[in-house]
């Protein structure tokens, strides 16, 4: 098979918000950039983010209070220089995106409207109604249109030119056809997004396979914090599918089977706009304790009904279609069904404040960035603040974007030297799927994998079931090893395509449950029932873990680069 | 009470794969068990993973927000991800969505058509200036009302079913459909872009464009997100006389239009 070979300045792997973004600065300063994508670039996730975008913009909230909850929100984990740029920048980016036709909601007086968030002291989120992520993507894909982005969609990234410490490209096959490519560039900048789709019950798309993570990984580069998924409070019961938080920041009331409303119990000051790592908890213990409603009661009701229809319809009315459709129950007359979905990444692929991808604590790859979720600054830290995750992949996309800039034209590239044996890592790895004739099947595997990921390393963990989990990934591994895909189709093979995507989910899932058993304390959405606090002597640490070829685990940890937040108790 | 027996549907798939020569269009039927809260995207999910690993269709997000999905259901165009069985008959029939390039099965390439569509209308803010600037200014307010209009109209997801389900464009493959009508409509309220409507008259002031509807509104009909297409291509076309009869355009230069383009 020959393997056909592009060359560009930049290429930039995944087209949401973090990824376009990058793109559009990029192709400003006259330089040659692919964006390459597994989808069209308008259904990636960014467009499912619903409920806002942080930044302190009005005159009674200023950038240090954000700064300061986002730190709060964190559990002191984020690192704190980047979380002050990116707050500093909030405004402008705002700003920025509202002037290139961002369809934001306004207030009376015409300036852009706010809601409140969970662990804001503000409202802070700017929102578009209850679609904001959509208006978000739309904007700058329409942005990249108008300066003439080269876009390949529907072409798999499944590895990475990597060499003597450079990237030099990315490898990938067009879905259509599966003639293979490498994209031979100075610079990869990889926005591949979150990986919360190994757990059974999740909010996130079928794409959101973080397949970007575990080719980092693949080559030895370490990966930061996975440990850290974020459990989102409120997810359709049964799907998991996202009512968003603005449900809760318009005065949702979350009440048990009892009648009860717990958040009394769990963060009296805050009731529900408690912070998500906090209200996930709350829920899932009313859930485990029998106070659950619905058949199966495995759901908590949230209550919008005292909202009343006018501004029901004001401000959520794509929550409200959601839960008619998928649950028939309407939040204008009665509450409705929701419990913790996996939601978001908090972990990734490790990088500093420019979005130079880290080969350990201390040093750089050359020629590789990562922004967006898929991303670990880390802004976020133990747990991120809902509306903080546009903005990180807004203002981060940009910037990243303006750095790559910056050290093309400071000529610190070579020129990239790759060839077609290059594609061998991919093309194996098509093979083996294509033609091992073995019993198993990815649905299957993949049905085990995400139950289990939600049983054993979920909201709640001990060392008890996070062993087990560590067996249960090793047996899925070598199960992986004997699969059999039934289609051998060269157009279009999503049988193909979910085989390598599943060998992602393993390894990543790998990084998660390693990661959790080392960290033995409970900080932000990592919660030890066997250490339930938080220990800042041993782990006010980042973790940084790599893979060996086996598929077993090193830890080793870096430093949380404080400021002027001093670690306190977090509560609410 | 015992719970009543899950129906068993049947699903009746319109398979074709253009790349593969000899292959004919055909339908493929499978049976599967009903479940509560099941959508089609459950559906073909189950038939994938089950029955047959070889079938074409998209999805990406499962909650009716990206638009990838799009495909005809019992014959109108809708999203398989936001379809629940129980609200259809037992037997189901799914073909792609016509119009847009197949690239096997239930999946089509709608990305590529809605591409050009975006080019060829620019849809996208215009500013004098080409950089976005003023960004530490307070931003430009905004009417609220405006602003809800807007967002109104920016909620489509370009799934392509007001396409398929259109009866120009079966007939002339170069209209912009309501997708891209309801885009100009959008840019046109909005203060932010400095296109005049001499401007959206070159774009859509001719059979290609807003004059080519026919009226049918099987757009409106389809809409997963419930746009109001039919009020937007209205005022879009009165619009368009209004400035096609006030001012100097000359956007087709046919002889016959020549003849009938009022004297100034």
């Amino acid at each position: 098979m020959s393997v056909q070979i592009h060359n560009y300045d930049v290429v930039i792997v995944g087209a949401g918000l973090a990824g376009l973004a990058a793109a559009r600065e990029l192709q400003r300063a006259g330089k040659q950039v692919a964006v390459l994508t597994k989808l069209h670039p308008l259904r990636s996730h960014s467009g499912a983010a619903q409920g806002g975008v942080n930044a302190a913009l009005s005159e009674d909230d200023d950038i240090e209070l954000h700064m300061f909850d986002t730190v709060k929100g964190s559990d002191y984990l984020a690192d704190q220089d980047a979380v002050e740029l990116m707050c500093s920048k909030a405004p402008e980016t705002i700003r920025w995106i509202a002037n290139a036709g961002a369809a934001f909601s306004r207030k009376e007086d015409g300036t852009i409207a706010q809601r409140p968030f969970g662990g804001q002291s503000k409202p802070r989120a700017c929102y578009a109604k209850d679609r904001t992520g959509l208006t978000l993507l739309q904007t700058i894909y329409e942005q990249c249109e108008r300066e003439n982005v080269t876009f390949f969609d529907e072409w798999y990234v499944a590895d990475i030119v990597y060499e003597d410490g450079v990237v030099k490209g990315a490898v990938a096959y067009d879905i259509r056809n599966l003639e293979p490519a490498i994209f031979a560039a100075k610079a990869v900048m990889f926005a591949t997004g979150g990986y919360a789709r190994s757990f059974k019950i999740s909010s996130n798309a079928h794409a959101n396979t973080g397949d970007g993570l575990s080719i980092v990984a693949r080559h030895g580069l370490p990966l930061e914090d996975m440990e850290f998924v974020q459990f989102h409070p409120t997810g359709l019961a049964g799907s998991g599918i996202l009512i968003s938080e603005a449900a809760r920041g318009e005065g949702g009331r979350l009440y048990n089977s009892k009648g009860e409303r717990f958040m009394e119990k769990y963060a009296p000051e805050k009731m529900e706009l408690a912070p998500r790592d906090v209200v996930s908890r709350a829920i899932t213990k009313e859930i485990l304790e029998g106070r659950g409603v619905g058949p199966n009661r495995d759901a908590v009701a949230i209550d919008l009904t005292h909202l009343g229809e006018k501004i029901i319809m004001e401000r959520l009315p794509e929550l409200r279609d959601l839960a008619i459709t998928f649950l028939g129950q309407d939040m204008i007359k009665e509450p409705i069904h929701i419990a913790a979905t996996a939601h978001y990444s908090m972990g990734g692929i490790p990088v500093d404040i420019d979005g130079h991808v880290k080969k350990s604590p201390k040093e750089i790859v050359r020629g590789f960035y990562a922004a967006g979720e898929c991303a670990c600054v880390s802004v976020h830290g133990a747990n991120r603040l809902g509306a903080n995750s546009l903005l990180e992949a807004l203002f981060f996309g940009r910037h990243v974007g303006k750095h790559i800039v910056e050290d093309l034209e400071a000529g610190v590239f070579d020129e990239p030297s790759v060839s077609e044996e290059d594609a061998n890592t991919m093309l194996e790895e098509i093979a083996f799927c294509m033609n091992n004739n073995g019993t198993e099947r990815v649905p299957q595997l993949r049905k085990e994998l995400q139950e289990s990921m939600t049983a054993n390393a979920g909201v709640f963990r001990t060392e008890e079931t996070m062993l087990k989990q560590r067996e249960i990934l090793k047996e899925l591994r070598t199960r992986y090893k004997n699969i059999r895909i039934d289609d051998k189709s060269k157009i279009f093979n999503t049988d193909l395509q979910e085989a390598i995507e599943f060998g992602h989910m393993l390894d990543y899932s790998t990084f998660i449950v390693e990661g959790a058993i080392a960290r033995k304390e409970s900080r932000g959405a990592h919660f030890r029932e066997d250490y339930q606090k938080r220990d800042d002597e041993k782990f006010l640490k980042h973790t940084f873990a790599t893979m060996n070829e086996d598929g077993s685990i090193n830890i080793e940890y870096g430093d949380v680069t404080l400021g002027k937040f001093e670690p306190q108790e977090r509560k609410y | 009470m015992s719970e009543p027996k899950p129906r068993k549907l049947k699903i009746n798939i319109l398979r074709y794969d253009p790349h593969v020569v000899g292959d004919e269009p055909h339908i493929d039927t499978f049976e599967i068990e009903e479940a509560p809260g099941m959508t089609l995207f459950i559906v073909l999910n189950d038939i994938r993973e089950h029955h047959d690993a070889s079938l074409k269709f998209d999805f990406v997000c499962r909650a009716g927000i990206c638009g990838s999905c799009g495909m005809l259901i019992n014959g109108k165009p809708g999203l398989a991800c936001s379809t629940l069985t129980s609200k259809l008959p037992e037997e189901i029939n799914l073909a792609p969505l016509p119009f847009f390039e197949l690239i096997g099965d239930l999946s089509v390439y709608n990305g590529k058509w809605m591409r050009g569509m975006n080019e060829r209308l620019e849809t996208w803010i215009h500013h004098k200036e080409k950089e976005l600037r003023s960004i530490n200014r307070i931003e430009e307010p905004m009417d609220p009302d405006l602003a809800e209009e807007i967002y109104e109209l920016d909620r489509c997801i370009e799934c392509g079913c007001c396409v398929a389900g259109c009866g120009t464009i079966q007939m002339n493959e170069n209209f912009v459909g309501a997708v891209g009508l309801n885009k100009i409509a959008r840019y046109k309220l909005d203060p932010r872009d400095e296109r005049t409507d001499a401007d959206y008259y070159e774009l859509i002031g001719d059979e290609n464009g807003v004059f080519g509807c026919m009226t049918l509104l099987g757009c409106e009909d389809v809409c997963p997100k419930k746009l109001p297409l039919q009020s937007k291509i209205a005022y879009l076309r009165r619009q368009m006389v209004k400035t096609g009869l006030n001012e100097n355009v000359t956007k087709c230069n046919c002889l016959q239009h020549e003849e009938k383009m009022p004297e100034h």
